[in-house]
């Protein structure tokens, strides 16, 4: 063949093959830029970018009076970027004098700062000053961005309620992780551009997306009345009953709203770390234990609604009463004989109870356990709030006589505290069940309502008669049966006692009881209700009416006086108004001389000083006690000697416990108590001087015995 | 120059090549310029280092195109065996005395600028072996007596080359100088024969050298070593895929920030891609069509065996570099060093591809 054509011929062959060569190049390049663009894109813009992460805001919780329960205070955190820690020629140097700042250990911090990532968090949450000396340092590669520190400024205040939130700010208990996509907000971050040398690009992306900061959240309780609340549940942890948990909850029957709730023992929100996890447990709404007597409310409500019983029908109780062949005995160890239905619900009394309770069941199988899941038990009650329990009941198909009979009494069946207020608010409602509220608003920033939560009707459990007539019954109950310690002058409380006790491996246990008291007032008109639940108090009494219902009592009458509710006196109340005022003598000890002397003129009644020094170390008569108007209140003055820290000891003989804490801690010793009841021995002895800190151990022994009786 | 007769026989040169040169040749100085400013800054404290260097050989390059435009390839001819026999000292001498540069001894100095010999190679192998196979003529359809005596050249030159040791230069002429053989008229069995020969050398040279291995496992699966050698393949990926359909913007890479290597050399493509986008690619892409179709238009032409051998070559030249560096950029094919002709930073290929241009224009004068 000539060359020439082959040359030509071959030519043109490899022109096609180049051509084809470049198409194919064009494909795989829309290959790569379209196709797999994005994704490419994507990984590119990963290696470049450095995310700090700014933290939202975490919304305020607030009472229902705007007053601030939980928030948020800015704090700073300190960061390394990595890959500019590792341009610098010692890292080791960096990590040394942050170890040094910020307390840690140099070989974890030098691990951290040079670990291959683009951002990691050195310790978060610093100290103002550790932050500062950071900042001064001006270390390569270490930075300081400002976060949000969740802040519980009552300290432990309504703890069980709110719970906490973690390093994160991530809600872990309460109201926090109940809300917590409320409150949370949703985080922002700057974002910055490096090179592939960890060099910051200029005038590159430098991009500041600002955190949605959280809403917040307006609680239905009342500041107030949860203080009352807790401190009538350390003043019963600190008493001799000192039980081993209590738990008080205030609700406003007509809308559900709970105005406080609050258990022992309990923790500082803002140091929940440092308290065993136990304590964070709300007991109000997932213990569940045996009613006793206060379920009778819920047996008394059926049968006045099944009509089985009027409040005028008679009884008769030998104090006993016989189920098949068990025999179920009343708590009195004198029968109570001949009564009325309404004397048997003031008395208490368990025959009166169980056979109403028989006849309930009697005129239709199953009836008794419609009105029982109708009050909301067995079923959570919905609250707000994690960690619910539903309450434990025997299972329908497997309920026997003799269990409808313990049922009655509250017995054989265990209820939370907060499905029990629930009930009961129900009675105190017109019949009407709500579902308990805690949270009234989710509100913004500025404050404006986002959402408000209504109160709900879950449902008619009784009509409104039969409420009304369990209340009068109730009021009777109080005013005249075995709630008396209840009786506040001035406000119709109606109520129930309530002494359960504790089931445990094979039966009952011996000495451990769980005392209640439940009840609302006014019983016309019923603005709260009240429950106060006492687990396993120590010593003797034991009894609801002696445990519960004064702590009861002073909730209630403090609540009701807060908000403004008249007080109706009666006919027989005014005439006594007239002849004494009584006066209950404010507690004193360890205020100084002039502060003591004000509150003690401001109760009506005359201070009288005696001894040398600035601070009340005793006052006669004792805090709480009731004295006429216009009587002396002696004040023993005494010095707490800080700068020598010497300290004369006091005769604590015949003080009780709480008496005998806040005289030593006046003066800067601690207590060491043991036993119940009166001072009766000390050691050191009275004068003896010692050391501020000191303890002074002191044997306490029920000296006057079982002076108050009933449930 | 300039006699009547002369001139009444010359034409003007293919206008389409000559304006596809300059049009990469432009297209080059801006991308060497905004993928270097960056790094040159933060290396040299001069953002316009490499530009000022680039603009000085573009201009080099361009009076020697013109001027090579202008001078008679068959006039050339008869210095092509000088040309060929210096090429072939410098080569020696490189080896010998060159600087070291990346492990290998590529690069002679003169002054303040160095220059590669095996560049200079690239062309005058060319122009040998255009000489050669014209006189050769159907002779090389016999192997003993035709073929073997071209290939004793280029496997001297080549192992020459290899001993830089230069994988990608050698492997450049080697494969012009095999398409050259076929066009040529070599027999489709020879060819076939050497190109497993040829795959069988790669392999071996592959094999025995570790960072060749590690780069052709690394193309087998980048994204398995990214911290490696799967790392240029991947960055100049990222760089082309953040470019999309118009680009991030001229001067506005990201990739050039150091996380690609070689970005105004091997990598300048992937620039250029991230920048200009799938538009700019695919220009680029097309100015390299045009120059090929224009350069193969000369070769099938041109009224001389030599004529045509030598345009052919002078495209495969550009072609297969062209081909082999979008090849790599683009992940198609393992890092072999080969620079994008016309547009890649480098005084020495740059000057020696707008001569070897010059040429092709000078014979599309004559068709």
């Amino acid at each position: 063949m000539n060359t020439r054509l082959v040359i030509r011929k071959r030519t043109t062959q490899l022109f096609l093959i180049f051509a084809c060569v470049l198409f194919l190049l064009g494909i795989r390049l829309v290959w790569i830029q379209f196709v797999d663009g994005d994704s490419l894109r994507e990984k590119a813009l990963q290696a470049r970018l450095r995310e700090i992460p700014v933290e939202a805001k975490r919304g305020t919780i607030y009472d229902r009076g705007g007053n601030k329960l939980a928030i948020s205070v800015s704090v700073d955190s300190i960061y390394a970027l990595p890959p500019e820690v590792n341009r610098v020629e010692n890292p080791q140097e960096i990590a040394r004098k942050l170890a040094d700042i910020l307390d840690l250990s140099e070989g974890k911090v030098y691990d951290t700062i040079t670990k291959n990532r683009s951002f990691m968090w050195v310790k978060r949450k610093v100290t103002f000053e550790q932050a500062e000396l950071i900042k001064k340092a001006d270390l390569p590669g270490i930075r300081t961005v400002e976060e949000s520190q969740r802040f519980y400024p009552k300290g432990t205040l309504a703890s069980h309620l709110l719970g906490f939130a973690g390093i994160d700010n991530q809600g872990l208990e309460g109201i926090e992780v109940m809300y917590d996509k409320e409150l949370k907000g949703s985080s922002g971050r700057i974002v910055v551009e490096y090179d592939a040398g960890g060099r910051q690009i200029p005038q590159a992306l430098h991009q500041y997306y600002p955190p949605e900061d959280g809403r917040s959240i307006v609680l239905t309780i009342d500041q107030t009345i949860q203080y009352i609340a807790e401190r009538e549940l350390d003043a019963l942890m600190a008493s001799p009953t000192n039980p081993k948990s209590a738990t008080i909850i205030v609700m406003e029957p007509e809308t559900g709203h709970i105005l406080a709730l609050a258990s022992r023992p309990n923790y500082d929100p803002n140091l929940f770390g440092q308290y065993p996890s136990q304590t964070w447990r709300n007991i109000a709404i997932s213990n569940s234990y045996e009613p006793g007597s206060t379920f009778k409310i819920i047996t008394t409500a059926t049968a006045l609604e099944e009509g089985v019983v009027e409040p005028d029908d008679r009884f008769y109780s030998p104090g006993y009463i016989k189920v098949g062949s068990e025999r179920i005995g009343c708590w009195s160890n004198t029968p109570h004989g001949s009564q009325s239905f309404a004397e048997g619900v003031q008395n208490s009394c368990n025959p009166v109870f169980v056979e109403v309770g028989l006849n309930v069941e009697e005129k239709e199988k199953g009836l008794f356990y419609k009105y029982i899941n109708g009050f909301g038990f067995g079923n959570k009650t919905g609250i707000d709030l994690p960690g619910e329990a539903r309450g434990i009941m025997i299972p329908q198909d497997e309920l026997r006589d003799i269990n409808i009979a313990t049922i009655s009494i509250g017995q054989s069946i265990a209820v939370t505290p907060i499905q029990l207020i629930t009930a009961v608010s129900a009675v105190a409602n017109g019949g009407k069940l709500m579902k308990p509220q805690l949270v009234e608003a989710v509100v913004d920033k500025e404050g404006k309502t986002i959402e408000k939560i209504e109160p709900s009707i879950v449902r008619q459990v009784v009509s409104e008669d039969t409420a009304q007539q369990e209340a009068l019954i109730l009021e009777s109950v109080v005013s005249e049966g075995t709630g008396r310690n209840a009786y506040i002058e001035g406000y119709r409380v109606a109520g129930k006692t309530g002494t359960g006790q504790k089931a445990g491996k094979g039966g009952y246990q011996e000495g451990k009881y769980v005392a209640s008291f439940i009840g609302f007032a006014p019983a016309n008109d019923p603005k709260l209700v009240t429950l106060v639940v006492v687990d396993e108090p120590q010593g003797y009494p034991y009894y609801g009416g002696t445990v519960a219902a004064p702590r009861f009592k002073r909730v209630m009458e403090d609540s009701l006086r807060y908000l403004g509710v008249p007080r109706q006196y009666s006919q027989t109340e005014k005439e006594a108004d007239n002849e004494i005022k009584e006066i209950h003598v404010p507690d004193v000890i360890s205020l100084n001389s002039d502060k003591a002397s004000r509150v003690i003129r401001a109760a009506g009644l005359k201070p009288k000083l005696s001894g040398e020094g600035s601070v009340v170390l005793e006052q006669v008569p004792a805090a709480h006690s009731v004295t006429k108007e216009g009587s002396q209140v002696l004040l023993k003055l005494g010095d707490k000697d800080i700068n020598e820290g010497n300290v004369t000891v006091p005769d604590l003989t015949g003080k009780r416990i709480p008496a005998s804490a806040r005289l030593l801690e006046a003066l800067g010793l601690m207590l060491k108590p043991q036993g119940s009841g009166m001072a009766v021995e000390q050691r050191p002895i009275p004068g003896t001087v010692v050391k501020a800190g000191t303890s002074v151990y002191t044997t306490f022994r029920d000296t006057t015995g079982p002076a108050m009786a009933g449930p | 120059m300039g006699g009547a007769h002369l001139q009444a026989r010359r034409k003007s040169p293919d206008f389409l090549i000559f304006f596809s040169t300059i049009l990469l040749l432009c297209i080059g100085i801006i991308m060497v310029f905004s993928a270097s400013a960056y790094s040159s800054f933060l290396t040299f404290g001069d953002s316009y280092y490499y530009l000022k260097r680039q603009l000085l050989w573009a201009f080099l390059g361009v009076i020697a195109m013109i001027t090579t435009m202008n001078i008679d390839y068959k006039k050339l001819k008869r210095y092509v065996g000088l040309i060929f026999l210096l090429s072939l000292i410098l080569l020696i001498v490189v080896l010998l005395m060159g600087q070291i540069s990346h492990g290998s001894r590529r690069w002679i100095g003169l002054g303040m600028i160095g220059f590669q010999p095996s560049e200079i190679m690239k062309l005058s192998m060319v122009m040998y072996m255009a000489r050669s196979l014209a006189k050769c003529g159907e002779r090389i359809q016999d192997f003993r007596k035709g073929l073997f005596p071209q290939l004793a050249v280029v496997g001297l030159v080549c192992a020459l080359i290899l001993a830089q040791p230069d994988l990608g230069t050698a492997v450049a002429i080697a494969g012009t100088i095999y398409f050259l053989l076929m066009v040529s008229g070599a027999r489709f069995s020879h060819l076939a024969m050497l190109a497993l020969l040829g795959v069988g050398l790669v392999a071996v040279a592959i094999y025995f050298e570790p960072y060749r291995m590690e780069r052709f496992v690394a193309f087998m699966n980048p994204w398995e070593s990214p911290s490696d050698s799967g790392w240029q393949t991947i960055q100049s990926l990222l760089a082309l895929g953040s470019g999309g359909f118009f680009g991030m913007g001229l001067g506005r890479s990201r990739q050039k920030l150091f996380y690609l290597p070689e970005r105004h050399t091997d990598f300048i493509y992937a620039i250029l891609g991230e920048e200009l986008g799938f538009i700019g690619a695919i220009i680029v892409l097309l100015l390299f069509f045009v120059f090929i179709w224009r350069g193969f238009r000369v070769a099938v032409s041109s009224k001389d065996n030599y004529g045509s051998l030598l345009a052919a070559g002078i495209t495969l030249m550009v072609t297969l570099q062209a081909v082999i560096n979008i090849g790599v950029v683009t992940g198609s094919l393992p890092v072999t060093g080969i620079t994008l002709p016309f547009i890649s930073y480098g005084g020495s290929s740059l000057l020696l591809s707008l001569i070897g241009v010059g040429m092709l224009l000078n014979i599309s004068r004559h068709v």
